[in-house]
């Protein structure tokens, strides 16, 4: 028994993925494989999107209105970035316990460590449209439905950066006699901030992404014009603005990862 | 003179952007902060958020058996529908994923170079950079014309989403994979198919196995977004429950959610903490 036991130890792995096949092919059960699935003319719909991938309609008009809702898209997911930058670290500076005494420390952090895990458990789309019920459709929706989710990660990623600082220099701090607030800002906050920059950057370029499709609830953008086309069957219309948005994407990609490699390098 | 700094030009640009941005939709959209916080919204927010704790209604969603019994099963499907989505983008992963990787296409890796090799490289990669950009709701929106609605039509925008963030993450990890004992197997007269076996697949499947596991945690987030353009799960029933404002189920809905999210949170830790 104890064999087998040790087997099952050495290969967890093998283990694992074994599991993961079966729920696999569990999973292809639930579906009835038969002609069903297709809508009638599917295949020919298939081609015909895979056609007008070929000559997307290009048009000043549509430069235009693609380049103001590729502004729109990139406005509402910076402000967003904005909120949450500000809430990530309130909340991660409180979720890491590094601000208050031993005793006191791991009710506040456990409160605030979960707190940042129900938001960011919640899709930016469901906050989104529970904002969109509740306060309308104002740009507001769309930033703070960003803020939420977004001010959840960084903050669970700021709040596990502040603990994971060297000590050394931080007992020097305490011990020539600083604050709290002073050890903060003298210690932990230069000792982290390159990281925490660069990791705000790549969120950044995906915040960019999920504020496309802020449009779904009505909140417009690049994602709004693309289903606008798709309604209007203009497939040649949505490919033209899904390259919009693939081009958006690169460029801040770009611009994130070379922030990235500038600091690495320095 | 100091040198002109340009990391520092590029950091700087995000709070300038931030600003504009500001301005801009506080100016220019007209939108006002303090218009969201009026007495009639004020009304309007008390009332969704007491129909959401079921306030007024006789029997709130969440204590009525046979409406949890409907969201259980719902949920049963969400799984399912993550699950076929890291299996089919996996499998399309694996089918790729060596054309993908500079070392395979430059040859360091099989001591063979070929300018065919080369340009399936680029193609594959543009694939991949294609299918990530586009996000996962787009795609479902577009795949929704070709199926009719059901999981499957979900599970297929979701992996043709993580395929390309997948692809790229593992081709990465056969770019830095350490060449010496490739070398050896090279210099001992092993052809390309037995480099392949011996040489490559050890060294990557445990790294490939953190990625797709660490992929599935995000998909068992997104698949409810995927059902609300009606691609089955969690999501369709949120959406319809949202136009017929029944607000007490979306209470329901959103705990079963949390609930999933919060499980693959602890297998995926669990996970990791197996792999080290």
């Amino acid at each position: 028994m104890s064999n087998i036991l040790d087997y099952f130890k050495y290969r967890k792995k093998l283990l694992l993925s074994l599991i993961l096949l079966l729920m696999f092919a569990w999973s292809l059960f639930s579906v009835s494989w038969n002609s069903e699935l297709l809508h009638l003319g599917g295949a020919s719909m298939i081609m015909k999107i895979f056609k007008s991938l070929f000559n997307p309609e290009i048009s000043s008009e549509i430069l235009t209105l693609a380049l103001k809702s590729a502004w729109i898209t990139v406005v509402y997911a910076a402000c967003g970035i904005s909120i949450s930058i500000v809430i990530a670290l309130m909340f991660g500076i409180l979720a890491s316990g590094i601000m208050f005494k031993k005793k006191s420390n791991s009710l506040v952090a456990i409160f605030f460590k979960s707190l940042l895990g129900f938001m960011r458990a919640i899709h930016e789309l469901v906050w989104a449209w529970l904002f969109v019920a509740s306060i309308g459709l104002t740009p507001f929706s769309a930033i703070f439905a960003l803020a939420i989710p977004y001010g959840g990660i960084l903050g669970r990623i700021y709040a596990d950066k502040f603990r994971d600082v060297d000590s050394k220099p931080i007992e020097a701090l305490k011990s020539s006699g600083a604050g709290p607030i002073q050890t903060l800002f003298y210690g932990y906050f230069p000792l982290t901030l390159l990281d925490m920059l660069s990791y705000t950057m790549y969120r950044f370029e995906c915040a960019i992404r999920s504020s496309t499709i802020m449009s779904f609830v009505g909140l417009g953008g690049l994602g709004y014009q693309i289903q606008l086309s798709l309604n209007d069957l203009n497939y040649n219309r949505v490919w033209s603005f899904l390259f919009f948005l693939i081009l958006l994407v690169v460029l801040v990609d770009l611009w994130s990862s070379s922030i990235r490699k500038g600091l690495i390098e320095r | 003179m100091k040198k002109f700094n340009f990391t520092k030009a590029l950091i700087l640009l995000f709070p300038l952007l931030v600003c504009i941005s500001w301005i801009y939709v506080l100016k220019i959209e007209g939108a006002d902060i303090l218009s969201v916080f009026t007495e009639k919204n004020l009304i309007h927010t008390k009332k969704f958020l007491s129909g959401m704790i079921g306030l007024g209604e006789a029997k709130p969603a969440f204590l009525d058996k046979e409406i949890i019994k409907d969201t259980l099963k719902l949920t049963l499907e969400t799984l399912q529908m993550s699950i076929m989505a890291i299996g089919f983008s996996t499998i399309g992963m694996f089918l790729t994923v060596i054309s993908a990787s500079r070392r395979v296409a430059d040859g360091s890796l099989t001591m063979k170079k070929s300018w065919l090799g080369l340009i399936i490289y680029y193609i594959t990669k543009t694939v991949y950079l294609f299918s990530r950009a586009i996000p996962e709701l787009i795609w479902a929106m577009i795949v929704i014309f070709v199926f009719k609605p059901g999981i499957l039509p979900g599970a297929i925008a979701l992996s043709l989403h993580n395929f390309g963030i997948l692809g790229k993450l593992c081709a990465e990890v056969i770019d830095n994979i350490d060449l010496r004992p490739i070398r050896n197997l090279a210099s001992s007269g092993a052809n390309s198919v037995q480099i392949f076996f011996y040489g490559v697949i050890p060294t990557v499947l445990p790294k490939f196995m953190t990625y797709i596991v660490y992929r599935l945690e995000i998909i068992m987030r997104t698949t409810i977004v995927v059902g609300f353009i009606g691609a089955g799960g969690l999501g369709t029933q949120f959406r319809l429950s949202m136009s017929f404002f029944r607000y007490s189920e979306l209470t329901l809905i959103l705990i079963c959610y949390v609930f999933l999210v919060l499980i693959a949170d602890v297998v995926s830790e669990l996970t990791r903490r197996l792999s080290n």
